[in-house]
């Protein structure tokens, strides 16, 4: 049998088109990187505050080292979403905190279930610094007094921001009080509010005993003399004991480390029953479109790792009170799961 | 005088670059002060805390400046907070006084944001507790206060009551924010909308939309034909201006700069009622005020002196207290905590250095403002002699993309940009008011998120009469201000009855009032 050159020529040609675009194919799917400008919206609107912070201090190194063109966009959570929602190429990621997921517990519109909808990302730091304070006057030394007021029938009123950071404290409180002094818990009494200027601005009226604020929001108020309107005192901080003792020995502003350890646990006790205190530390991560290719995901994990590994990341996160704290898609998805599922029954419990 | 040694040719450099591109960004529809602010933020991580703040101030400073400059030749505000300058501006631009007016309008805002930042600069600590003495009570009171004027901004006050409220339920539209401590849920829509309107209309495409896009479609409705606006332009020494125009007006310079520094120092007030109320006050003290709205000086002075006021004043809770008077301040926050510096009641004592390094960034961009300004209008003021069939396309385009970026890239922002145009068109067709429509969608959701904490926290409504010797004067002053619109509403319907009567000639009966122009 005679073939042609001109179809011997043909076949070959064919062959080999097919075997390069088969192979570019398999190599898509082995390497898809992120390619072109890359926008990371963050979950909340504020540039000044901690979110937008951690963003930049991470994004900035991430766009270095892979050289790639990649801004900050603060456009909210709600914004953030829909703009994720949207784009599955890699070229939109996302960073946010436990806001992501508590939203959800507490039923706000707007919040999915994150570890549904999207792929959770690593996480990237710790924000120590969620607090409550009250006036620096007030009668309430410690937390133990408001929880001992609250179950003597006092009524204690709490400004906090609903549905989320913010009101996981208090919600941990609440359930703590529901533990010890059974049937009181009701004299705990939130007061919604929303900026942190809302809920100073409670306390200075004395519309609320307790507010939720945070170390680098309020420390500059600790330090006011007692006859001020604005002086307010720390009483309590949600992070781990663990976790603060890894910030800097000077602290913040002219409050030391060693004076914040006062307010952590077990210096401060809000149990969650069978032993178990209640802590919680804010944490930062990435999220993804759940359609995004594994590659992007991959890739972005080992840069993270590598420039974790240099170091000088977790010198600019500490300088700005946070605590550095990698760890890598898989493990962040695992372990953020598990953290949702302890403040779920939190949320169940004193609902 | 440590700080001397900061200002080196750099610092001035940024603060004169700053202010420029700030102007151009206030200038284009669409664009802000906020966003300028915002796009440059990252640029402090290399520029140093106080090389970045000579930038972002003067970014600040020109950016709310700049928003003139469209207010008066295209009725279009640049920013939210020169609504007011669109009332007298745009009609004197159409008499063909376009320079003159932005002459007045650089002037006045020179002087506003000179007597905020003098305020601020002796006064910052002292005001600051004067200011958390406005809880949510007196909060809602200044924005009924603001909202109180729409009564007398308007041609007819039943009409522009009622298109007051339209605006209100206009800007309730959305969710009820869990940020303003509200339940998260959405509202005044069908579920098929959420997507779009979780969080409501965004308020610059409404302005544009409303004031620019409805414009042009009025004008093209009339049809290409050859423009004589172009030569009726008076440039130069024939454009009438002189500094006599100011003769009389101290008071109401002075008293407007004070209104735009203590509106701004109020955290959550927002900057559009500045101007609002600096504006209805003139109207309502001024001896002869029958010329506002239809291109009075006075108006311009009032407007652009409050509103350049808030520059200072927005800056007094920032820096004493850690928290933004609006909402390019609290994208100027930033700047601090990318540093790592905390903002709060002992910034000033513990940060001198950068304290004197910002008042003087301050003051130094109003001047480069001012002359930068006031020798570019004659060119500027040209922007009216390009025949409307260029410009007005321009123009849509510039919205367009203004509109687009203004959140970071939603379409729906376009979409909105676009209804409210149609709107502002048909709304001024049937007769209904523009000004009030607008200011009530502006203040609306803020007394909402304050009547409704008033009453969360106190329980009571009487406490809105009895919270605070604050809250006596505001009522005194919105009693006053409701009974001033009615007297004026009274003596406008006599005067018209006298016109009719003295008229000769059917031609001149007229059922609908159309003196103004404030749309």
């Amino acid at each position: 049998m005679l073939l042609s050159k001109k179809t011997m020529m043909g076949v070959g040609s064919a062959g080999l088109i097919a075997a390069l675009a088969m192979h570019s194919g398999i190599a898509m799917a082995q390497d898809a990187q992120m390619r072109g400008n890359i926008r990371v919206v963050i979950g909340s609107t504020s540039t000044g505050g901690d979110t937008y912070q951690n963003a930049s201090i991470v994004v900035d190194r991430l766009a270095e080292h892979l050289g790639l063109n990649m801004k900050v966009d603060a456009v909210g959570a709600s914004s953030a979403f829909r703009t994720l929602d949207r784009d599955s190429r890699g070229n939109t990621l996302m960073i946010f905190h436990d806001q992501s997921y508590l939203g959800h517990l507490y039923g706000v519109q707007g919040y999915d279930d994150i570890f549904e909808k999207y792929t959770i990302g690593p996480t990237i730091a710790i924000n120590p610094g969620n607090a409550y304070l009250v006036a620096k006057d007030s009668p309430y030394e410690t937390l133990d007094d408001i929880i001992e007021a609250v179950g003597n029938g006092e009524t204690v009123r709490v400004a906090i921001q609903p549905g989320g950071v913010s009101e996981i404290g208090f919600s941990a409180l609440k359930n703590a009080i529901a533990i010890e002094h059974p049937g009181q818990e009701d004299n705990l009494v939130a007061v919604n509010t929303g900026s942190q200027s809302d809920k100073n601005q409670q306390l200075f009226d004395g519309q609320a005993d307790v507010i939720n604020g945070s170390v680098q929001a309020n420390e500059q108020y600790t330090r006011l003399p007692e006859d001020d309107q604005k002086a307010m005192r720390f009483v309590w901080l949600t992070a781990r004991q663990g976790t603060i003792e890894q910030a800097l020995e000077e602290g913040l502003g002219q409050t030391t480390r060693e004076q914040l350890l006062e307010y952590v646990e077990p210096n401060v006790d809000v149990t969650m029953g069978e032993d178990e205190n209640f802590t919680f530390d804010k944490e930062f991560f990435f999220l993804y479109n759940k359609e995004m290719d594994q590659g992007i995901v991959d890739q972005i994990d080992e840069a993270l790792a590598a420039i974790y590994d240099e170091g000088s990341i977790q010198e600019a996160q500490l300088n700005a009170f946070f605590i550095p704290d990698f760890n890598p898609s898989e493990e962040a998805s695992e372990y953020l799961q598990e953290k949702m599922t302890r403040y779920e029954e939190i949320i169940s419990n004193i609902n | 005088m440590e700080f001397l040694s900061v200002l080196d040719f750099t610092f001035f450099l940024l603060v004169g670059f700053g202010t420029l591109v700030g102007i151009i960004f206030g200038a284009i529809p669409g664009m802000t002060a906020t966003m300028a602010v915002a796009v440059c933020l990252p640029l402090t991580y290399a520029l140093g805390l106080n090389h970045g703040l000579a930038l972002l101030l003067g970014l600040y400073v020109g950016g709310i400046s700049g928003g003139m400059v469209p207010a008066v030749l295209l009725n279009i505000p640049g920013t939210p907070s020169s609504i007011t300058t669109t009332f007298d501006g745009y009609p004197m631009a159409r008499k063909g006084e376009g320079e003159k007016a932005l002459r007045i309008c650089v002037i006045a805002s020179v002087i506003g944001g000179l007597i905020s930042a003098a305020v601020l600069f002796l006064f910052a600590p002292l005001l600051a507790d004067f200011s958390i003495k406005f809880s949510y009570v007196e909060k809602f009171l200044i924005i009924l206060l603001a909202l109180s004027v729409i009564a007398s901004l308007s041609n007819s006050m039943l009409i522009g009551i009622f298109s007051g409220v339209i605006g209100v339920w206009l800007s309730l539209i959305g969710d009820y924010s869990i940020s303003d401590g509200g339940n998260g849920h959405t509202r005044l829509m069908f579920d098929f909308m959420e997507p779009y309107l979780f969080e409501g209309f965004s308020l610059l495409p409404v302005l544009i939309g409303i004031f620019g896009i409805s414009t042009i479609l009025l004008e093209a409705e009339k049809g290409v034909k050859r423009d004589v606006a172009g030569q009726r332009i008076k440039i130069g020494k024939e454009g009438g201006f002189s500094l006599s125009i100011f003769k009389g007006s101290l008071t109401n310079l002075t008293r407007s700069s004070f209104i735009g520094t203590f509106v701004g120092m109020l955290p959550g007030v927002g900057g559009s009622a500045a101007s609002v109320l600096a504006y209805t006050q003139e109207k309502n003290l001024a001896r002869n005020s029958s010329q506002m709205g239809k291109g009075a000086p006075q108006g311009l002075i009032a407007s652009e002196s409050a509103n350049n006021a808030l520059t200072g004043g927005a800056l007094i809770p920032l820096l004493s207290l850690g928290i933004p008077g609006d909402a390019t301040t609290a994208v100027l926050i930033g700047a601090f905590t990318l540093q790592g510096i905390q903002v709060g009641p002992l910034f000033i004592p513990e940060n001198h250095e950068t304290w004197y390094v910002m008042m003087t960034a301050l003051v130094l961009a109003n001047f480069v403002m001012f002359f930068l300004m006031f020798f570019a209008i004659k060119y500027i003021a040209k922007v009216v002699m390009v025949p409307k069939h260029i410009l007005y396309p321009i123009i849509v385009m510039m919205c367009v993309v203004g509109a687009y970026a203004i959140n970071y890239g939603i379409m729906f922002d376009v979409w909105t940009l676009l209804i409210f145009g149609v709107l502002g068109y048909l709304i001024q067709k049937i007769g209904l008011e523009i000004a009030p429509l607008i200011i009530g969608f502006i203040l609306g959701s803020q007394a909402e998120v304050y009547f409704v904490k008033s009453l969360e926290s106190f329980g009571t409504y009487s406490v809105f009469f009895t919270k605070s010797p604050i809250a006596m004067v505001l009522w005194g002053l919105i009693a006053a201000s409701v009974v001033f619109a009615i007297i004026m509403g009274i003596r406008s319907r006599a005067r018209q009855k006298m016109e009719l009567s003295q008229a000769s000639g059917p031609h001149t009966v007229s059922g609908k009032h159309h003196g103004s122009n404030n749309d």
